[in-house]
């Protein structure tokens, strides 16, 4: 991507005299996960880094920034994202400056580094057709995308992001998505409803309660005011039984249910691994099934739960 | 170690309420006795200590014991509603348990002002911490030089502790001055904010301490006026409000930098709160 | 002389299984996909490699621990009334707590200045601790984010452990740190060391040796609180943090805690739970007030307690053993030793500045 990169940051060194700040991607502490850059001096430009290794969505930071002219560096995925912020009015798009990009895959920092051994050494990224090129101290090691990439890229829907003002690199390649690993939702379809339940509980034992789910999620906007943490009302209470954790996920779910565009922040951010995204994606199954509706495509458009129609084409509320 | 050799920091010694007072519309006072004779008997705690008060299902939260170290019949805790906790505390009633622990926190320097002329300044429910303090002097009124009182609310209907303002009104041993943001026609005493009728009241600031609490903006411009009057830092003592949880300074929450408001404090000169990082 | 043993590596696990017939056993297994500290049973996974994903705070510090229980009734006499009993739960179980990185141990002595402070006893955790044996598995493979050498710890200290495990060829010598490690150590039925322990030195001091030369974070108290006020800092330093609770919740020296009430119909808890100085919730007064209201202050609090406040009450020992688990979990890739780093620099630029 080294054309790309230096297309981006020509892109970006354009722009920023306009803008407050413009938010890209820097390499990071971990030579597999790279981190937020808030670029507000030319000099920082260089810094900015581009790879599968850029993980991390910006939009994000994009409603907590509101007012301030922001530019920011979007994949696919995130680009969706910043089209669901202005279709609920979250942001404003005059103020938004984005910059698109192709994206060719995100890593999985965690399963990577059981992948590889070891985290260190790791130089370089690249996806090339179904394989992860990997530079590790100068030297090339392969793996296949199933042990690589985040569970959300083999249910991509466009690694381009459509929506912005500067597209950078080649438009119009498809996802690569290669061989796609058996997904959390399609084993939980196949089990009974009591079968589910005793999955998650088991899955929420884990859970330690840090809400990095929530705070990762660019679209959960209450934040400091959040259904987990309210006494009044008591909705989730703080004992360490499974269901009560479980709870405050069906309630992050149903928060972002046709909101949601599967951008997999909050399982990346889990720190315990939790396959929470499946719950978002079952529910916006639903929300496509009963609206024909995918979050995040087209900022004119109004989420379905965002309307109250009479009459819907899908729903049947009486048998007659 | 075992559990009989040691305390439970966190566990309330049950207590039964005594009397409810209705002080203002969002102000109510509970007296209380513990339910173990002889733990009450044994009970000492210094003006301006803290206890945590707990209705069991619902929380715990900080209150300070307003009541007097000399007048031990009952323990006295003043309480705003503003949340869950204080919300429930209101809805209780005489004979109702609740769970206490206290005291904790530090206290008045009352030793160090001994012989000293004292000037309360307390605004709303600030009033609280201060009464503890009053009584404490009052009862023993030979150690201490002029008592000055001054207690503002926002009306005369936000006023607690209204059946004592009367005697202190009239005591001869001490000056009172009530003020009120919002008078009323039937209204005898100020009207204006608290840093200005302390202006007018203007109190010596030789051998003198003065004592205030109350909203933080009261608290700013009563230290600018006493600052004007003459008092030093050192003068100036206070009384913190934060958000408090175990009230032995292990939970984290109430440190100003190295201080814990509920172990160190919650009582600080301004002298010590200019040591300590801003952040109140 | 205290004990030291040797263990073969084949015997590990069924040594470890013998000892769960008289205790609880903690160890690092895999649990779908994380190394975690779990109770060990016939069917756990023992994982040993590296640093376990979450700290081994939990086994002195539960993320969730009843302090008491309490229970509503109505008064025989006074229908009216209502009676309330209190039951006080303390922790009883007696624990060894295998493969906790000497990073994890020394964390536990971060809570020991805290919760075992002369008349302040934490009784739930003074009980836990004493009732745990810790025995520390020594580093042999330190990662990128490990900085236990630079906050006054190493892959092969013993601050806070009982018994020290040090791998070594076919096995592991197994040395007493404290007296009682030395009292358990006597009664297993484990062969002598003998001149292995000089060989688990060595690899202690190799590994020690290999972690890169950097500057220590100690010592720089004064330098943190000199930019309490420096708002365009802390601002700069957390404009990327999302301000949730990882770096929290996995930190081996991370304490503080919440109390809540929990009841259904007449049965209650009061529980204390870890608790996040990053949440907004963590400081907000009954009023509404709150005094770290944005990130930015409670990240300066976050790193004002680890590496000022704390050492300033407690001789100079951080609030931090150097482990990364906040740097490799944090969703946002923050890194504290270059927070700390930057702390430190700007606050000598400060003061050269004021020389100049």
């Amino acid at each position: 991507m080294a054309s790309s990169i230096d297309d981006l940051k020509s892109a970006i060194k354009e722009a920023l005299p306009d803008l407050d700040m413009v938010i890209a991607w820097t390499a990071g502490p971990d030579p597999l996960s790279h981190t937020p850059l808030f670029i507000t001096d030319e000099a920082d430009i260089e810094r900015i880094a581009w790879d599968p290794r850029c993980s991390q969505n910006l939009a994000g930071y994009l409603t907590g920034l509101r007012g301030k002219k922001v530019g920011v560096v979007a994949k696919g995925c995130d680009a969706r994202s910043i089209v669901e912020l202005l279709q609920e009015k979250l942001i404003d798009r005059e103020d938004v400056t984005i910059f698109g990009l192709h994206c060719t895959g995100a890593v999985d920092a965690r399963t990577t580094r059981k992948a590889l051994g070891s985290s260190r050494g790791v130089e370089d990224v690249a996806i090339d057709g179904a394989t992860a090129r990997f530079t590790v101290a100068g030297e090339a090691k392969t793996l296949p995308l199933g042990e690589t990439l985040q569970q959300k890229c083999f249910t991509c829907t466009g690694a381009d992001a459509e929506v912005c003002d500067h597209f950078i690199g080649e438009h119009g390649l498809p996802p690569q998505v290669g061989e796609r690993p058996a997904s959390t939702l399609e084993e939980l379809e196949a089990m009974s409803m009591e079968e589910r339940l005793h999955f998650w509980e088991d899955q929420m034992t884990r859970c330690i309660r840090c809400y990095a789910c929530r705070s990762a999620c660019p679209l959960c906007v209450c934040q400091d005011h959040c259904a987990a943490q309210s006494r009044e009302p008591h909705w989730v209470d703080q004992t360490d039984h499974p269901r009560e954790k479980l709870m405050f996920q069906a309630i992050h779910a149903l928060h972002t249910a046709g909101r949601c565009t599967e951008c997999g922040e909050c399982e990346r951010a889990c720190p315990m691994g939790l396959p929470i995204m499946t719950l978002k994606q079952a529910l916006n199954r639903s929300i496509q099934d009963l609206f024909d509706y995918r979050a995040g495509t087209d900022p004119d458009q109004a989420p379905p739960l965002f309307e109250f129609r009479e009459e819907e084409k899908n729903i049947k509320e009486r048998e007659w | 170690m075992t559990s009989t050799d040691a305390t439970n920091l966190y566990l309330p010694d049950m207590a039964t309420i005594q009397e409810v007072i209705q002080e203002t519309s969002n102000i109510k006072t509970f007296r209380i006795t513990l339910n173990n004779p002889d733990a009450m008997r044994r009970f000492r705690f210094e003006p301006g200590q803290v206890g945590q008060l707990s209705v069991f299902g619902v929380g715990e939260s900080t209150f300070v014991i307003n009541s007097s170290p000399t007048r031990m019949d009952y323990l006295q805790f003043s309480v705003m509603r503003v949340g869950e906790i204080t919300e429930k505390l209101h809805k209780l009633r005489p004979g109702d348990q609740v769970g206490v622990r206290a005291p904790l926190g530090n206290c008045f320097p009352y030793e160090d002002m001994k012989g000293k002329d004292i000037v309360f300044v307390g605004g709303g429910i600030g009033m609280a911490p201060l009464r503890t303090l009053l009584l404490y002097m009052l009862d023993n009124r030979e150690d201490y030089g002029k008592i000055s009182l001054l207690y503002g609310a926002r009306s005369p209907s936000d006023m607690a502790f209204s059946y004592e303002l009367p005697e202190w009104l009239e005591r001869e041993d001490m000056t009172t001055e009530l003020t009120v943001d919002n008078g009323t026609p039937d209204w005898k005493h100020h009207v204006g904010l608290i840093p200005n009728v302390l202006k007018e009241m203007a109190p010596s600031a030789e051998n003198a301490f003065a004592v205030t609490c109350g909203p933080p903006i009261m608290i700013k411009f009563t230290i600018e006026a006493l600052h004007s009057l003459g008092f030093n830092d050192e003068q100036i003592v206070t009384t913190l409000e934060k958000r408090m949880k175990c009230g032995v300074g292990i939970c984290g929450r109430c440190n100003i930098g190295t201080k814990y408001v509920c172990k160190d404090g919650p009582v600080f000169t301004y002298a010590q709160l200019r040591q300590l990082p801003n952040e109140l | 002389m205290l004990t030291a043993r040797y263990i073969a590596n084949d015997k590990l696990l069924p040594w470890l299984l013998s000892l769960t017939e008289t205790r609880q056993v903690l160890a690092p297994v895999q649990v779908g996909g994380q190394t975690l500290f779990a109770p060990l049973d016939a069917d756990s996974r023992l994982d040993l490699k590296g640093l376990a994903d979450a700290s081994a705070k939990a086994a002195l510090l539960p993320r969730c621990e009843t302090l008491f229980e309490f229970h509503y009734s109505k008064s025989e006499g006074v229908p009216s009334r209502t009676e309330l009993e209190l039951r006080e739960t303390l922790p009883d179980q007696e624990t060894f707590l295998f493969g906790a990185r000497p990073c994890d141990a020394k964390g536990f002595t971060v809570f020991d200045r805290v919760y075992d402070a002369g008349t302040r006893r934490d009784i739930y955790y003074c009980s836990r601790r004493d009732k745990t044996l810790v025995a520390v598995l020594a580093c042999t493979d330190p990662a990128d984010t490990c900085f236990c050498n630079r906050v006054g710890g190493g892959p092969g200290e013993t601050d806070g452990a009982d018994i020290l495990f040090t791998p070594v060829k076919g096995g592991f010598v197994v040395e007493a740190v404290t007296e009682r490690g030395d009292a358990f150590l006597l009664e297993q039925p484990l062969v002598e060391a003998e001149d292995r322990t000089e060989e688990a030195r060595k690899v202690r001091e190799a590994v020690s040796d290999a972690m890169p030369d950097e500057a220590p974070l100690v010592g720089i108290q004064s330098k943190v609180l000199e930019l309490f006020d420096d708002k365009g800092f802390w601002e700069g330093i957390t404009s990327k943090c999302l301000s949730c609770g990882a770096c929290s919740y996995l930190c081996p020296t991370c304490y503080c805690f919440n109390m809540t009430d929990e009841i259904k119909g007449d049965d209650g808890v009061r529980i204390r739970t870890w608790d996040n100085c990053m949440s907004f919730q963590f400081t907000l007064e009954g009023s509404g007030h709150n005094p770290r209201d944005g990130k930015a202050q409670r990240m300066r609090n976050r790193i004002g307690h680890k590496f000022s406040y704390y050492p300033e009450l407690h001789d100079g020992n951080l609030a931090c053993v150097g482990c990364g688990r906040c740097i490799v979990h944090c969703p946002v890739s923050m890194d504290v030793r270059a927070i700390v780093d930057q702390a430190r620099d700007r606050a000598l630029a400060k003061e050269e500045h004021v020389n100049d």
